[in-house]
């Protein structure tokens, strides 16, 4: 009986896991994306232990040497900082630091946004009003006074700097998905579910949260480039990432002075941050068609005209 | 209507209240001003006076006591460094922050909803690959490269428009061009996804279905639907506009009241600091009332 | 048809005017906007640069440009009595911009004002743990009785700018002095507008009207002046000073240090200190961070300072001696392990980052546990200025110190003397050097504030010094000015000739 039924199950569908690689496949855009992120995740975890040595190397005497000097070894193909260290290395080492702090505070802003936005949506009235207020001050509240003040209360920090950057955040996932909610609960499909008695968690869960994640993707993925470049910014002040730990944001911020004469002292580090919004945000344009019954079709019609 | 713009209008005054009470307690937290207003060869007993002169000395309840007594009768104090009224300095910066911010949010809002919904219509498309791309690029470009290429390309190179400051039309070009790309690119991917959610969701389907052949009124029917996420992210960005655009104002020479806000910040000038975070305050909930009215127009269903 | 006409004699007015001989007005560019335009914050350099001697004057003016040392300005002469008191006769006929007459009385008012406790000025700072008396002999002659005797009194009067005695104790915004120029225009965040005075009892300057430009960013500044949208920008990047028609460097007074906290091992040790100094390649850095015309330091005032001492030699970069020490100083039982702290400011100065990361470098290369902390303006403040924290680890702080006033007084007791609120350390004897230079006149001043840099550089070792730094600015080729020490602080308009 068992076995049957597994059996049943692999010649009418393949697994999840299958099926999502086949559609993967489908979507070159996606599945370039896929590698590069994934290339990234690697050099985030293994990037300070295989070159953080030679991307803290100083050398003086060449300074700004400037990129595509293929005589030299692969390191310095991107040339050289304002201390002569090679930037390809240094984009290499900074991918840990950078990806730690953008992913902390986007996945922080956006949990927290989320909940408190649909708990916003589906309380009480006097509850939701309470929590848009709190939003609205958060929002009008500047980020670098929140920063300096996190600054001298707290000190300075990693976690510190995540917090900051999320903290500024959250008013626009919370927003978002209260509008939604407020919305979509007045749907038909949400009024006869809670009809039939289903709990307001499960619709939540089940109903509303589904209708407005891909909103929610979308802003947390262009959030990632926003918290990358905002986290330079914060830099200025002391406070987080300092020299000589490297982000691409500070490369970023470090190479400002050098734009008219040594582009590439800031272009490489910010052509890391926009690829790597693109690739997130492909992927989530993806995720979306194929995490959708109604529009699955479309990746796999095309796959199988692949295949 | 009357009655949700009285309690409303009641609910943001006591968030304001409580935005005011905390920033007046937690800056105050931050570091003397006098040490900053004064060479660091200044003896204490400058820097004592300096703090008497201001009231930095007494106890900070005492302080705060006076600070509500003064706005109470519509005086929002001195600034610490500019000897002037501090609503006089964050009103003249504001009202160039506020323009600033109103006409490039309008050409914003027109331009990324035209765009991300044509890309959505043929989603998957070239336009909507290219529109995609030129706007994921723009909105995680490093906005001091935009403002130091364009002004080596149209000040330097071409001589077209002043590099900065302020006196004519053209000095608002530039900045508002470079203020135009990131919301841009966060806005059409915001539009381009609701409306390809908007345009696969039952009830345009049962608009095709009941035989709507017509582009535009589907095409309609699907903005309004997908409106309400665009909305909210357009009032995110409109309101770190109107928080200032820090880094196109430092580098144009715009007088907006973003590099006014972190100069004071910087030099704890508190009263500034107070005065420029009310008048901003008050601009972004009047803007979120505005957004929330809108969805209700969007929207008849929803009640507040 | 009639606009075009009008356009038209306008430009002939325009085209004629250079006939009357090279004035007119200018553009100038400058980094930062003042807060304020009172006179008697004119001794920081975002005010000065703009009424410093343009609006409000002094009563004596010392010679940057070339070697007169102090000359008459609003005094004519000035003797020390046989009590040691000053007496200054003023320059007659001048007039302030708002029409009433300059007399002794106002250099009275002045500086009772600069004293007062009804504002914050900060040129009180010079006037500190004296006791002046003032008497008012006539309009033309005013006696100044110092207690201590003040012997470089008329130095000190270079920085108290003359208000009329009708000025308000508290903060002005509108300054009014008997400068060549007026404040016609300010309009905050955008420019403020000097305009030449017609009474001015000097010579005419060529420069009829400045308007001032307020830009942060010095690649538009520089930009600037390129396109014509300004004249002078004082201070550009270096990356930025290209063009050899337009750009200048020039020595601007700023001192780069990192000052020592003696008092927290291992920097208690002068051998740990002298390894600090050894271990640091500060050649390396000319013509890479720092520009190829900077100088390295042996003081913390810079050359024609009084007193400088050409027999103080640059610590050699000689990293093994500095590891021997280290390794000296260890088997002493000197914690030379303990992590040391470099603490420094954010956007300091050009490449402050990349220098610091440098410094850093090299002194681990010698064995050293060195960290690097970068703080914002009002935390610096903190960690440079006393109190210091207790329970603070090992600190070097990097400081930027400006002294362009000619003497070391200025400098000298607060870095090195014990009570000195950046000092970071106590030596009896250099407390009783700067005392005894602070009294003295003549050669032995100067003696005594050489014997004093001689001893803090190589017996003390009391800090790493380490650039005296250099400007860019630019300039436009219809001008003919050149920058100089007292630039950054200073910028007189009639030293600007119109080609």
């Amino acid at each position: 009986m068992t076995l049957a039924t597994t059996d049943n199950v692999i010649a009418a569908e393949p697994s999840l896991l299958v099926r999502m690689m086949r559609m993967l496949l489908a979507d070159k855009f996606a599945l370039s994306a896929a590698i590069f992120l994934l290339v990234i995740l690697a050099i985030a975890i293994i990037g300070p232990s295989w070159l953080g040595d030679l991307a803290t190397k100083q050398n003086l005497r060449g300074r700004n040497l400037p990129p595509f000097d293929w005589t030299r070894t692969w390191v310095w193909w991107m040339g050289a900082d304002a201390l002569g260290r090679p930037l390809f290395a240094r984009i290499i080492v900074a991918a840990q630091n950078t990806l730690m702090v953008a992913a902390g505070a986007v996945i922080l802003s956006s949990v927290i946004g989320t909940v408190l936005g649909l708990i916003a949506g589906f309380s009480s009235p006097r509850t939701g009003q309470i929590i848009m207020r709190l939003a609205d001050v958060i929002m009008s509240f500047p980020s670098l006074l929140i920063a300096v003040i996190v600054l001298y209360v707290l000190g300075s920090s990693i976690l510190n700097l995540m917090l900051v950057l999320a903290i500024t955040r959250i008013p626009v996932y919370l927003r978002t998905t209260r509008a939604e909610v407020l919305e979509i609960r007045e749907r038909m499909f949400v009024q006869a579910a809670r009809v039939m008695g289903a709990s307001s968690k499960r619709i939540l869960f089940r109903h509303i949260l589904p209708v407005v994640l891909p909103t929610l993707t979308t802003l947390a993925t262009l959030d990632f480039a926003y918290v990358m470049l905002a986290e330079s910014a914060l830099s200025f002040l002391g406070i987080g990432i300092q020299p000589p730990e490297i982000t691409w944001g500070l490369m970023i911020s470090q190479g400002r002075q050098y734009l008219t004469n040594a582009w590439w002292l800031s272009f490489w580090p910010g052509l890391a941050i926009i690829l790597t919004t693109m690739s997130l945000n492909l992927l989530s344009n993806w995720m979306r068609i194929a995490l959708d019954p109604v529009q699955r079709w479309r990746l796999e019609m095309k796959g199988g005209k692949n295949g | 209507m009357l009655r949700f713009i009285r309690q409303r209008a009641l609910a943001s005054l006591i968030s304001l209240i409580g935005l005011i009470v905390m920033v007046f307690f937690l800056s105050r937290m931050t570091g003397d001003p006098a040490a900053l207003f004064l060479p660091v060869e200044a003896s204490a007993e400058m820097k004592d006076q300096f703090r008497e002169l201001h009231g930095l000395n007494d106890p900070i309840l005492v302080q705060f006591a006076r600070y509500v007594g003064d706005v109470a009768t519509g005086d929002l104090g001195q600034s610490l460094r500019k000897a002037r009224p501090a609503l006089d300095v964050v009103l003249e910066a504001f009202t160039w922050t506020l323009w600033l911010a109103i006409i490039t949010m309008t050409l914003v809002t027109g331009a990324a909803i035209v765009v991300g919904s044509l890309g959505a219509f043929r989603s998957g498309g070239f336009f909507d690959r290219f529109s995609s791309m030129i706007s994921l690029v723009g909105a995680s470009v490093p906005d001091f490269w935009l403002a130091i290429v364009a002004i080596v390309i149209f000040s330097i190179n071409f001589a077209i428009l002043p590099t900065s400051g302020t006196g004519s039309v053209l000095h608002w070009i530039l900045p508002i061009a470079v203020l135009f790309v990131r919301p841009f690119g966060i806005i059409v991917q915001v539009v381009r996804g609701a409306m390809v959610g908007a345009l696969s969701s039952a009830y345009v389907k049962t608009a095709r279905a009941k035989g709507v052949k017509s582009g535009p009124i589907i095409f309609i029917h699907a903005l309004r639907n997908a409106m309400l996420p665009v909305i909210t992210v357009v009032g995110d960005q409109a309101a770190s506009l109107l928080n200032g655009a820090v880094v196109v104002e430092t580098i144009f020479g715009f007088p907006g009241v973003g590099k006014l806000m972190i100069d004071s910040i910087l030099q704890r000038d508190f009263n500034v600091v107070l005065a420029a975070i009310l008048v901003t305050a008050i601009a972004i909930f009047l803007m979120n009332v505005l957004i929330d009215l809108a969805y209700a127009l969007l929207d008849p269903r929803i009640r507040h | 048809m009639k606009r075009s006409l009008l356009l038209g004699v306008l430009m002939l007015g325009s085209a004629l005017s250079p006939a009357f001989g090279e004035s007119g007005p200018i553009k100038i560019v400058l980094p930062e906007e003042a807060d304020l335009l009172e006179p008697c914050m004119a001794t920081r350099s975002n005010i000065g640069r703009i009424i410093m001697q343009n609006v409000s004057e002094t009563l004596t003016e010392l010679d940057v440009r070339g070697g007169k040392g102090l000359m008459p300005r609003l005094a004519e002469s000035w003797e020390q009595k046989e009590d040691g008191s000053w007496r200054f006769n003023l320059r007659k006929g001048v007039k302030f911009s708002d029409g009433t007459d300059f007399n002794a009385k106002d250099v009275k008012y002045s500086f009772d004002r600069v004293m007062s406790d009804k504002n914050a000025c900060e040129s009180r700072r010079y006037f500190g743990g004296m006791n002046i008396k003032i008497d008012v002999v006539d309009d033309a002659t005013i006696d100044f009785t110092v207690d201590p005797v003040q012997p470089i009194l008329p130095l000190l009067l270079s920085l108290l700018t003359i208000v009329p005695e009708e000025t308000p104790m508290e903060f002005v915004r509108e300054p009014v002095g008997t400068g060549p120029y007026e404040l016609t225009d300010w309009t905050p965040g955008q420019q403020i507008v000097l305009t030449a005075r017609d009474d001015y009892w000097g010579e005419k300057p060529e420069v009829t009207e400045a308007t001032y430009l307020f830009r942060s960013d010095p690649a538009v500044r520089a930009a600037m002046v390129q396109t014509g949208e300004a004249d002078l920008s004082p201070s550009i990047s270096q990356t930025e000073a290209t063009n050899p028609a337009t750009d200048f460097s020039y020595l601007d007074s700023e001192t780069v240090y990192l000052r020592i906290d003696h008092n927290i091992e291992p920097l208690n040790d002068v051998r740990v200190r002298r390894a600090l100094n050894l271990a640091i390649d500060r050649e390396a850095f000319l013509g890479t961070l720092v520009p190829d015309s900077a100088v390295l330091a042996t003081a913390i005032v810079p050359r024609p300072t009084l007193g400088w001492n050409p027999d103080v030699k640059v610590f050699p970069y000689d990293p093994d001696q500095a590891k021997k020490l280290i390794e000296e100083a260890k088997a002493d039982g000197v914690k030379v392990d303990t992590p040391i702290t470099i603490i420094a400011r954010t956007a300091n100065f050009p490449n402050v980052t990349e220098i610091m990361e440098a410094i850093q470098a090299q002194l681990q290369e010698v064995g050293l546990q060195v960290e690097l902390k970068f703080v914002e303006v009002a935390e610096h403040e903190v960690y440079y200025s006393k109190p210091f924290k207790d329970g603070r680890g090992p600190q070097l702080v990097a400081a930027m110190h400006d002294n362009s006033k000619g003497d070391p007084s200025f400098s000298m007791f607060f870095k090195y003397d014990s009570e000195g609120t950046q000092s970071g350390f106590a030596d009896p004897k250099v407390d009783d050097l700067i005392a005894r230079a602070n009294a003295a006149v003549g050669d032995e001043r100067a003696k005594l504030w050489s014997e004093l840099i001689a001893y803090v550089h190589d017996e003390v070792v009391a800090d790493v010094l380490l650039f005296h730094m250099v400007g860019f600015s630019r300039v436009s080729e219809r001008l003919d000015f050149k920058p100089t020490m007292a630039t950054n602080s200073m910028l007189q308009l009639s030293e600007i000739k119109i080609k």
